[in-house]
């Protein structure tokens, strides 16, 4: 019999790195696996189980791996994947990873990156490639698009410091997903849910995540969630309006008040529109005195529609482990699941960055206290929160 | 009886900082000498949010307004207002020794002590402790019951507190220039000094100061302050909602404001467009009048239905009972239609305000903008006037009739 154990495990140099800051925070979490075929990077890892790919054809390496990664998921209930893909070993390790946990009946998630546009079409193919065989085997995948952050890094920065916001939204990718599915906080998000939002063949998830501490901590974790580069879509800002599923989910200290998480919805679905399904979860549990975190993660219609996510999990539920061998279900017209392309970007222009008009909405009180009432920010003008329109001055 | 000494009134506000030097006459009035006055910069919503430039302002304010009074200023009295202040009616009780009989100094100390004794947020601390009226073995409203025959002596009081740092900010950040502090007193309080008679305080009167950053308001009934409140919203929302609504700079979006702003309900309005002309950085353009309306009566309106809701909540039946209606003053009095809409709300008579008993270059200062400050001064008056010489016993009615007693910091 299973237990309710997850284990997370990072695959190639960009995994390693992030379950690596992942240990440094949260010392408390053990099930943590690192496989790589760079022995010096494990060898500096902080993770201690560690799985050395042999070098040389990917192949050979993960046949060498398979028994020892089959014996340590044992008894696990739930396997994170995390990594970025476009390099060789991450790009095809994960994907025959995810098939052999799925294969052992396991919840599989998986977070991953997907490459910039300046480390070349041929690593973007392979992400390509290796995201939609990923998505055909696991439960849920949150695709980061590294190349949204190309907008939110000055020209003028290290090329270390963009690697360096993808790898800090990957880890926030990972300890929210994480988050959501160990806490017995008072709201909880359960795995059906996370299923239900990321599931299906998401080209890549709206996503931010902001952490504040002080009294106007709502708003700055808000903030600094909701101007994520990531919630902009090729340079068109207020893209969010076709957003059909969204998790949000918020740990903190255990004052997080009834206001507050009333106040982060109600600004959620008022950036969504109404057609938007939220799903809210609340992790009160850490000791006053620790920053408020809040993860924000968004599908639209396109990404994963209704229509499309439900017989498509149906089938990957009963699908066989082995992608490459197609199963006598999947012939079957009635459950065959509707194509979605996946809408995978080629090489994008850079992009100035343009401001994102919709979350800034109190003015000149955007970075003051809010002033909270009957779970209202009245900073926000009165005409906006009534939903008044208003004529457009002329030029 | 009043001495014929300077007062000087210092109101840290959020769009303003202004100073305001009086002398408190013989009759009970004062004559205002001169006020100094700077733009405000580091106050939001009432509350000192940039130490350094908000000290630099104030000495920048207090240097004006010794430049224009030709008086050297060594103490001030301090408004202060912000979101944090709450307040609440308590009742204090003491039981006179069978072997006195009579009440003294001591007992009314006494009931004071034992009013305030209700438990508050660790980190608050009391502003005010202002007597509404004494009861004698259950006589109500006595006024001066010291050597008065008694076995209970009970008191109601109007309380204030608010967190002890940010009241400390505002302190430290006079102490800082090497002025003394008189006291501390609630912004509402002192306004209410000079836009309201003492008729009014009698038939009840909500008051209402609408500044820059805060809106405080004050109920008196029966003479005594039933009820006070701050919510941190005010002009500034104003011109903010105006900003953003209407895509203009806040400078832009103030003058619009001030010069063609209207609170009134835009139902009915007749419209038109409002031309903007170009400036060095700004492409003018038209906006619509009922847009600019609409966005200041929603604002507006909402700020008079908060006060009106925290009313029915802190001063139940209060507002039946307001004989002299509303009176509004501060920065955003002069708005267009503000009154309308506050008959609206509040279903009772409005009178929009100048400070009163006042003498000096009274066109300037009948201005609601300087009712606080002159408030102040005033405030300060009455309470020196109530300070016990020695060996003369101190009596507690105080000469404006509001029945004030100082700060119990």
């Amino acid at each position: 019999m299973k237990t309710n154990t997850q284990l997370i495990v990072g695959v190639g140099n960009s995994g390693t790195t992030v379950l690596d800051r992942l240990a440094a925070e949260h010392p408390g979490i053990r099930s943590l696996l690192v496989v790589n075929n760079d022995s010096e990077s494990l060898a500096s890892s902080l993770v201690s189980e560690r799985l050395n790919v042999p070098e040389g054809d990917p192949g050979d390496g993960f046949r060498a791996i398979d028994p020892e990664f089959c014996k340590r998921i044992e008894g696990v209930s739930v396997v994170l994947l995390c990594a970025g893909l476009g390099g060789a070993t991450a790009s095809f390790l994960l994907p025959a990873l995810a098939t052999l946990a799925k294969a052992s009946g396991m919840t599989v998630l998986a977070s991953v990156g997907m490459p910039f546009a300046f480390e070349g079409r041929q690593k973007r193919d392979l992400a390509a490639a290796a995201l939609k065989k990923l998505q055909s085997v696991c439960d849920a995948v949150s695709v980061i698009d590294n190349d949204l952050f190309s907008g939110g890094v000055p020209s003028t920065a290290p090329v270390g410091e963009a690697f360096k916001m993808a790898d800090i939204a990957l880890l926030a990718s990972l300890t929210s997903l994480l988050g959501m599915l160990s806490t017995s906080g008072p709201v909880r998000i359960t795995r059906s849910d996370i299923v239900s939002v990321l599931g299906g063949h998401a080209a890549s998830s709206r996503f931010g995540f902001g952490s504040a501490m002080g009294s106007n901590r709502l708003h700055e974790a808000l903030e600094a969630a909701l101007k994520s580069p990531l919630f902009s879509v090729q340079g068109k800002t207020n893209a969010l309006r076709d957003t059909t599923k969204a998790i949000l989910f918020l740990s903190g200290p255990s004052d997080v008040s009834f206001a507050e998480v009333q106040l982060a919805v109600a600004e959620i679905e008022r950036l969504t529109g109404e057609g938007c399904q939220v799903k809210v979860g609340v992790a009160a549990e850490a000791p006053l005195g620790t920053p408020l975190k809040l993860f924000v993660m968004m599908t639209s219609a396109s990404a994963s529609s209704p229509a499309s996510v439900a017989p498509t999990l149906e089938l990957q539920n009963s699908v066989e482990p082995v992608a490459a061998i197609p199963s006598k279900k999947q012939e079957q017209p009635t459950l065959k699941p509707k194509v979605v392309k996946p809408a995978v970007k080629g090489p994008t222009k850079p992009t100035q960055g343009v401001l994102e008009l919709d979350a800034i909405f109190k003015g000149r009180f955007d970075k003051s206290e809010p002033t909270i009432v009957e779970g209202e920010d009245l900073d926000v003008p009165t005409f906006l929160r009534k939903g008044i329109k208003l004529s457009s001055p002329k030029k | 009886m009043a001495r014929d000494q300077i007062y000087v009134g210092l109101e840290i506000g959020t769009t303003k900082i202004c100073v305001v030097v009086s002398e408190g006459k013989a009759d009970g009035t004062i004559n205002i000498l001169g006020v100094g006055e700077t733009p405000s910069r580091g106050v939001r919503k009432g509350e000192i949010v940039d130490f350094a430039t908000v000290t630099e302002c104030v000495r920048e304010a207090l240097l004006d307004a010794e430049d224009k009074t030709n008086v050297e200023i060594g103490n001030v009295w301090v408004a202060i207002s912000g979101s944090h202040l709450r307040s609440f009616n308590n009742r204090g009780t003491v039981m006179i020794p069978e072997e006195r009989d009579v009440i003294t100094e001591e007992d009314l100390e006494s009931v004071e002590t034992n009013a305030k004794e209700v438990s508050l947020p660790s980190q608050n601390i009391f502003l005010h402790t202002i007597l509404q009226g004494y009861h004698v073995d259950g006589r109500r409203d006595v006024i001066d019951p010291i050597r008065m025959e008694c076995r209970v002596l009970e008191a109601d009081y109007h309380i204030v507190h608010g967190i002890q740092t940010r009241i400390n900010n505002t302190l430290r950040c006079v102490e800082s220039l090497k002025l003394g502090i008189e006291d501390v007193v609630l912004s509402s309080l002192a306004s209410a000094q000079v836009v309201i008679t003492q008729q009014q305080k009698d038939l009840g009167v909500l008051v209402i100061d609408i500044g820059g950053g805060t809106t405080d308001y004050l109920v008196y009934l029966d003479g005594a302050v039933r009820h006070t409140g701050v919510l941190p919203l005010g002009g500034d929302h104003i011109t903010n909602d105006i900003s953003i609504g209407l895509k203009l700079p806040m400078q832009r979006a103030e003058l619009i404001k001030i010069q063609e702003g209207s609170a009134d309900d835009p139902i009915g309005s007749q419209g038109g467009f409002i031309t903007i002309k170009n400036d060095p950085g700004f492409l003018g353009c038209e906006i619509d009048r009922i847009s600019l309306q609409t966005i200041i009566h929603l604002r507006v309106r909402e700020i008079f239905e908060l006060i009106r809701r925290d009313m029915d909540a802190g001063a139940e039946g209060a507002l039946g009972l307001m004989g002299a209606g509303v009176v509004i003053t501060g920065g955003s009095a002069g708005l267009r239609g503000i009154a309308s809409v506050a008959e609206d709300v509040f279903g009772t008579s409005v009178e929009l305000t100048k400070s009163r008993e006042i003498g000096g270059a009274t066109q300037i200062f009948e201005n609601p903008r300087f009712s606080t400050a002159i408030g102040l001064t005033k405030y300060a008056m009455a309470v020196s006037a109530n300070t016990p010489e020695p060996g003369f016993l101190e009596k507690i009615t105080d000469g404006l009739g509001g029945i004030f007693k100082r700060s119990s910091r």
